[in-house]
């Protein structure tokens, strides 16, 4: 049964869905008689979660591939810069407790590690503040680029904050207009299948069988046939990352042209944790937290305390969202000719928005391995699972990363936070490892690592972590080569702060005026 | 800075305005808009670029006439020396202003000409007159007010140009260097030039709706210009050495 590959069915119309869509449909050329055939079949009942309105920096080259102009982007999914996260309260609770993880790595990180340098002087100036000059400007809410850099480029490294219902019609459009994907609102009644398991095709209910020789399942919280068609057990990771409910709310901004933050905004609180996502017509915010350590009405407490500290009393009168959410992930996430992207793959906490990104690495590695035929599509779905179980897996150590180096003891969630037994065993290995010396490029084996071990600097250091200075002497470890970084730092800082917009003053520019593409 | 006032013959009746160029007039700029009609004449003086409007981010096209900032090697105290003055530098101190229109059938707003009373062109001795005795407009006036005119409509079009360039891909960015006598190197980013590669690779068809279209020879003019370069800095080269 050697049975070329010529048919792709996705199933579910979320953000998951439609980017997948785009990437295979762009790359694939299904706007052309050659190219392989794209279907999404979505449920007209079935309503989208709609979370992830944060992106990493690969989603400019996800849209680029795809063909989509950043202008259209910015002026349709009510889009804005992200240039970082800023954790607030995570360490000690006080007010002035905040470190960043900004997006741009560390100065001359190819060269040199600045960690032992910077150390001598922790006690005066924060890990990332001395070396990298993003914090900085996202302090001032400054945009990454100007009105004159080219759509994608960036003056510093961005990603975006976006509204997913919006981007989710967006990418529909685009698929159905320019690439040539095929969209049926239809329900999917059942699985008909081929005699070795595979699925040969959905019955719908009013679009009859929909054959398909490999399926993608997009389906949300549902996994319709990942979990529930081929029974998949789900992974949970609970006893690694706590939090389990979350209530979330649209904020509305005091006026038109309030400043919009450039950063997502983190703020830790007796159980869980607040996000503060800044959209140009209003912000996302929500609480997520534990459900064995906070009662949902202590939850909501602490929501509408944090939100009455922006906009007051109207804080007691927005309506909030409640989700359930189960941190974890399929066993598998390729089985047969069914693989699981988004939600239906597993989820967890966006504390690093590592929702979509894990959505555009899967469709990115779906599109660049596509099988040429059944046969061999067996071996690309080994590789698919070993890959992100991997991504998975630092994902969640890299989560924890932010609960375990606390020193906040006011409640039992963070102590159980700590607990030896909560923390996975790789983690506990580097967290020993790093009190000898700082992460740096041969702590990650892959190639194409999800976080780089700069993601773990800003994190580590930013929490107070201390590592040992060397007992001997490297040749590499450059005093001058170190002062000269910490300069140039100093300097970029300097000029693009006086250089650079306002998230608010860019994107209402990109609106009026649009990027030009080169 | 500036004040702007819109020109009528009452409060304005006096007023002459200096139309010699000199660097005491503030013509010591070093690049100026320029519309696709004068791409013809200002390719025979100046190095043309597509630069991006700092306030807008979209693309204009430009004469450069230096290589710093109030730098304009065509100016000196003897005045202007090219052949041809850009209609953007013809038309200080006026310019284009925009008012609301009372009239219903006609409801866009209507473009009107406005004076920079701060300029120091502004006089009440020499120069050219604005209006006659009667409160008529002089020959000078109409002029301007044909300036204006063409470069209104020149906006437009530039902007229809740069569309059909980029749907080609006809555009691409430079770094111009150069290492001038003096041993100084000059570097200016920023600009954008026709891309002579694609423009190479054009199909027949996409060359004829070119040329139908009339912005095949403003796409010539634009590369042809770009021989002005070694022209303005032979020219920066001997202001440096009458230094």
């Amino acid at each position: 049964m050697d049975k070329e590959i010529r048919k792709v069915v996705i199933v579910g119309g979320g953000s998951a869905g439609w980017l997948t869509c785009a990437v295979l449909a762009a790359e694939h050329c299904a706007n052309s008689e050659n190219g392989l055939q794209i279907t999404l079949i979505e449920s007209p009942d079935v309503k989208t979660i709609g979370v992830g309105e944060g992106t990493w920096p690969t989603m400019r080259g996800t849209l680029r591939k795809a063909g989509i102009r950043e202008t259209d982007f910015f002026r349709e999914c009510d889009a804005s810069f992200k240039q970082g996260a800023k954790f607030a309260q995570w360490v000690t609770g006080a007010k002035d407790d905040a470190y960043y993880h900004p997006l741009v790595l560390p100065q001359g990180y190819s060269d040199i590690n600045l960690v032992p340098f910077w150390t001598e002087h922790a006690d005066k100036v924060s890990f990332a503040d001395a070396v990298c000059f993003q914090s900085h400007l996202c302090e001032q809410g400054l945009a990454p680029k100007q009105n004159t850099t080219p759509e994608y480029a960036h003056v510093a490294n961005y990603a975006y904050h976006l509204d997913a219902g919006k981007f989710s019609t967006f990418l529909q459009k685009h698929c159905t207009e320019k690439l040539g994907a095929v969209h049926i609102l239809d329900h999917v009644e059942g699985v008909n299948s081929h005699d070795n398991g595979d699925i040969a095709s959905l019955q719908t209910r009013q679009h009859g069988a929909l054959q398909g020789d490999l399926f993608i399942d997009c389906t949300g919280f549902n996994a319709l046939l990942l979990g529930k068609h081929f029974g998949i057990p789900f992974k949970s990771c609970k006893e690694v990352l706590f939090n389990d409910t979350a209530l979330a709310v649209q904020v509305p901004y005091p006026d038109e042209q309030s400043a919009i933050a450039s950063h997502t905004i983190s703020t830790a609180q007796s159980a869980g944790w607040i996000w503060d996502i800044g959209l140009p017509t209003r912000r996302g915010v929500g609480h997520v937290y534990s459900s064995a350590h906070q009662s949902q009405d202590g939850a909501e407490q602490e929501l509408r305390n944090y939100l009455s500290a922006s906009i007051g009393k109207k804080a007691n009168d927005l309506t909030l969202r409640k989700i359930d959410i189960q941190p974890g992930h399929r066993e598998v996430f390729w089985h047969k000719n069914c693989v699981a992207v988004g939600l239906s793959a597993g989820f967890l906490e966006p504390l690093e928005a590592s929702a979509l990104v894990l959505v555009e690495l899967s469709a990115a590695m779906i599109s660049e391995q596509m099988p040429a035929t059944r046969t061999v599509m067996d071996i690309v779905a080994r590789r698919f699972n070993d890959k992100f179980r991997y991504r998975w897996d630092r994902i969640i150590d890299f989560l924890k990363l932010h609960y375990v180096l606390t020193k906040r003891t006011d409640s039992d969630y963070w102590l159980d936070n700590c607990r030896a037994e909560t923390i996975p065993q790789e983690l506990q290995s580097l967290l020993q490892l790093w009190r000898y010396q700082s992460p740096w490029h041969q702590d990650f084996t892959q190639i194409d690592e999800v976080f780089p071990s700069a993601s773990y600097q800003y994190v580590l250091y930013g929490m107070g972590f201390h590592t040992q200075p060397g007992a001997t002497q490297r040749r590499s470890a450059n005093e001058r080569l170190a002062q000269q970084h910490f300069a140039k730092n100093q300097e970029m800082t300097r000029k693009l702060l006086s250089g650079l917009p306002t998230n608010r003053e860019l994107i209402n520019k990109i609106i009026n005026y649009g990027l030009q593409t080169i | 800075m500036a004040n702007h006032q819109l020109l009528d013959n009452i409060t304005h009746k006096d007023i002459k305005v200096i139309t010699a160029q000199h660097p005491q007039y503030g013509d010591n700029h070093s690049y100026a808009r320029i519309v696709p009609s004068e791409l013809k004449a200002a390719q025979a003086d100046y190095p043309l670029f597509f630069r991006k409007n700092n306030e807008t981010g979209q693309f204009e096209i430009i004469a450069m006439f230096g290589m710093a900032e109030q730098e304009n090697l065509f100016l000196d105290d003897n005045g202007w020396h090219a052949h041809y003055l850009p209609l953007s530098v013809q038309r200080r101190p006026f310019l284009i202003g925009f008012q609301s229109s009372n009239d219903p059938a006609t409801p866009e707003d209507k473009a009107v000409v406005h004076i920079d009373m701060d300029s120091p062109r502004i006089s009440q001795t020499e120069g050219e007159p604005l209006f006659l005795e009667q409160g008529g407009q002089s020959p000078y006036l109409q002029h301007i007010s044909a300036v204006l005119n063409a470069l209104q409509q020149g906006w437009m079009h530039t902007q229809a140009f740069v569309e059909t360039l980029q749907s080609l891909e006809l555009m691409e960015s430079v770094n111009l260097k150069a290492k001038l006598d003096n041993g100084e190197n000059v570097e200016l980013a920023g600009l954008y030039t026709i891309h002579e590669d694609k423009l190479r690779e054009l199909s027949g068809e996409q060359v004829a709706s070119l040329h139908k279209n009339g912005m095949l020879e403003l796409i010539y003019m634009m590369d042809a210009s770009l021989q002005n370069i070694a022209r303005l800095i032979a020219l920066k080269n001997k202001r440096l050495a009458a230094k």
